[in-house]
């Protein structure tokens, strides 16, 4: 696509220095004219010019104020200004460096230098644009990952408006199981291209610590985000502090099985979590430095309960420090105010509904800092009744029943985290529930068909726990003589088997006749 | 239960065609061995097909490898799965049939 030549506005109330002006530059570039200051500013804020020629003395509106307005806006800030005037003395050429002007060019001029000046100017702006270009899409393909869509019971939204200069926010998420995920977001000091290299270089950083202690605990154990973070911390420092730089950020871990939040917080804004059985929100800070100060302080890590139906909200100052007209900022209350007012509707539509009272409030759809901001809902339908903690099975003493046993013990454990229960060991527990099933079938009712069996499940965080009830013969475990294993006999095996498949077994003989095989299976420790 | 032969030589290669062979089917499994047992006195189960042992299971093998004993043959297996394997070695079985990862190690092993 061919690329439209550049716009240049040219600002003066005097015709014959316009038609000069128009006729050194209208073969090189598209030419706006404005003949006073406010005429110019409405100018600029319409058609965006790539770089303004700007009278200084001019009735009413002068040179000075037209370019502190444009400077003052967003919008208009990054346009380059080069003043035009008769006055050549030195105390004039500072005042218009000072309110922002780029260069200055004095009457009477030279075309050839009108035309050098301008072009390169458009060089620069160019080179500058370009910059905030691959930025820009830093930000949006490396800074900003996507949330995990398939765990059960959360809503994720997102919303990234990125400014004109690329702050160097970034946000990331780490799913282990469907039961839990980490979320990271984090804010880098500093803007452009430098700024959005290291936050890619510390989200990379963050991906590559937690599988190094995955990898060292065997991936038995998930580490514990304050671990993750003095990891970062002492494998980042020194490029930190070479860069002479700083990152705020807030590590935090949903624990959908235990409905607990694990965070740590390096002076990144304030979490809100709004409880939605109180309806009220409550501020989550930690208490450490920035990653990049040298921290000598153990990393600290909080945990907080959530229930169905709470919301937590993240998100990056430029958020709450959006400015209105009058230089006033968003703010933490203000924000926290809304989503107390709103938190209940749909987290997509909520975000948007964030983004547009924020718009609101600075007149503007554009800002001087990134706005991020990253919603997690959790569903008001409990997970439990989804993934029960309890559950129960009621069978007749038929073999052909042992496959259907099995498929409820798989379903019942299927919540539980790999990295605690893998599928050898759930295969033991299945085992062993059919040793004892067969057992029962076998021994307690004599191969009769037709008889009870009720199977009892439940869960707690440390232990899964099955009972096997019959109500047949009563059975003393110590009356099975101990297995032979040289293939003569195979007696004793069922209950080698489910003893040795889970943690304890305990029998027991209860009122009417009701017998009970207890198998527990620990779910900390390790096996 | 289905299970598939293939004589190669004077070994019978049968493969074990169920997914699961607990109490519920054993005794289905050592009928169907008995219908086999007059081709060879050499077997090998093919085992790959088999997710799930329990102990009825493992007293199945056993009694084929006596039967197999008896008519001074042998019982062989190869092919086990994981989860198989796991309990095998729970109680031993390993050491008392031996196990062989493919068809062919099995067979020269006769």
């Amino acid at each position: 696509m061919k690329k439209a030549k550049p716009l240049v506005l040219i600002v003066d109330d005097n015709s014959v220095n316009i038609d000069l002006l128009v006729n050194t530059l209208k073969n090189d570039y598209r030419l706006g004219i404005a003949k006073n200051g406010s005429k110019a500013l409405e100018y600029a804020g319409k058609h965006m010019p790539d770089l303004i020629l700007l009278d200084i003395m001019m009735p009413g509106m002068n040179g000075y104020e037209v370019c502190t307005r444009l400077k003052a806006v967003t919008r208009t800030r990054d346009i380059p200004v080069i003043f035009i005037t008769a006055m050549s003395e030195a105390g004039h050429k500072t005042r218009g460096f000072e309110v922002g002007a780029l260069d200055y060019i004095t009457k009477p001029f030279h075309a050839a230098e009108v035309k050098a000046r301008v072009k390169t100017h458009l060089a620069l702006k160019e080179a500058h644009d370009c910059d905030i270009y691959i930025a820009s899409r830093i930000q949006k393909t490396l800074l900003l990952g996507s949330p995990p869509r398939d765990i059960p019971g959360i809503q994720i939204s997102q919303l990234t408006v990125a400014s004109q200069k690329v702050d160097g926010d970034f946000y990331d998420f780490f799913k282990h199981s469907n039961l839990c995920f980490d979320i990271v977001v984090g804010d880098v000091m500093g803007k452009g291209v430098p700024a959005a290299l290291l936050g890619a270089a510390i989200k990379s950083h963050f991906l590559r610590v937690l599988n190094e202690q995955l990898r060292l605990s065997g991936r038995k154990k998930l580490p514990e985000p304050a671990t993750i973070i003095s990891a970062v911390h002492s494998g980042m420092i020194d490029q930190l502090e070479d860069l002479e730089t700083f990152v705020t950020l807030c590590y935090a871990r949903f624990d959908m099985s235990k409905y607990i939040f694990s965070f740590v917080d390096c002076g990144h804004m304030r979490t809100i979590h709004f409880h939605d059985d109180l309806n009220t929100c409550s501020l989550l800070r930690g208490v450490n430095m920035p990653l990049g100060f040298p921290e000598k302080e153990p990393f600290r890590q909080i945990s907080v309960q959530f229930k169905p139906g709470d919301l937590f909200v993240f998100y990056s100052d430029g958020l709450t420090e959006s400015k209105n007209v009058d230089g006033s900022l968003y703010g933490e209350k203000r924000l926290v105010d809304f989503i107390q007012a709103n938190a209940r509707i749909e987290p997509e539509s909520l975000i948007k509904s964030i983004w547009n009272d924020v718009a609101a409030f600075s007149h503007s759809e554009i800002f001087d800092d990134d706005v991020t901001c990253v919603l997690i809902k959790i569903d008001k339908q409990a997970l439990s009744t989804v993934f029960p903690d309890q559950d129960k099975l009621e069978i007749m003493s038929d073999l052909k029943e042992l496959e259907r046993v099995r498929s409820f013990i798989r379903k019942f454990c299927a919540k539980i985290d790999d990295s605690v229960l893998d599928d050898k060991r759930l295969n033991l527990i299945e085992l062993a529930a059919t040793e004892v099933i067969a057992n029962i079938i076998k021994h307690a009712y004599n191969e009769r068909s037709g008889k009870p069996i009720q199977i009892n499940a439940r869960m707690s965080a440390d232990e899964v726990v099955f009972e096997f009830f019959d109500w047949g013969r009563g059975f003393d475990p110590e009356s099975v003589p101990e297995p032979v294993f040289d293939g003569s006999n195979d007696g004793g095996f069922g209950l080698h088997i489910i003893t040795h498949s889970v943690d304890e077994v305990i029998y027991s003989r209860g009122d009417q006749g009701k017998n009970c095989a207890c198998l527990k299976i620990k779910l900390t420790g390790g096996n | 239960m289905e299970l598939s032969t293939e004589k190669i030589g004077d070994v019978t290669v049968v493969s074990v065609l169920t997914e699961v062979l607990d109490a519920s089917n054993t005794e289905e499994f050592k009928t169907g061995f008995t219908s086999i047992l007059n081709e060879s006195n050499k077997l090998i189960f093919e085992m790959s097909n088999v997710k799930f042992i329990d102990s009825s299971g493992c007293g199945a093998l056993l009694y084929c490898q006596k039967q197999l004993n008896k008519l001074n043959g042998g019982l062989k297996l190869c092919a086990v799965q994981e989860t198989v394997r796991t309990l095998f070695e729970l109680i031993r079985i390993d050491r008392v049939i031996d196990i062989f990862d493919s068809k062919q190690e099995a067979l020269r092993a006769f």
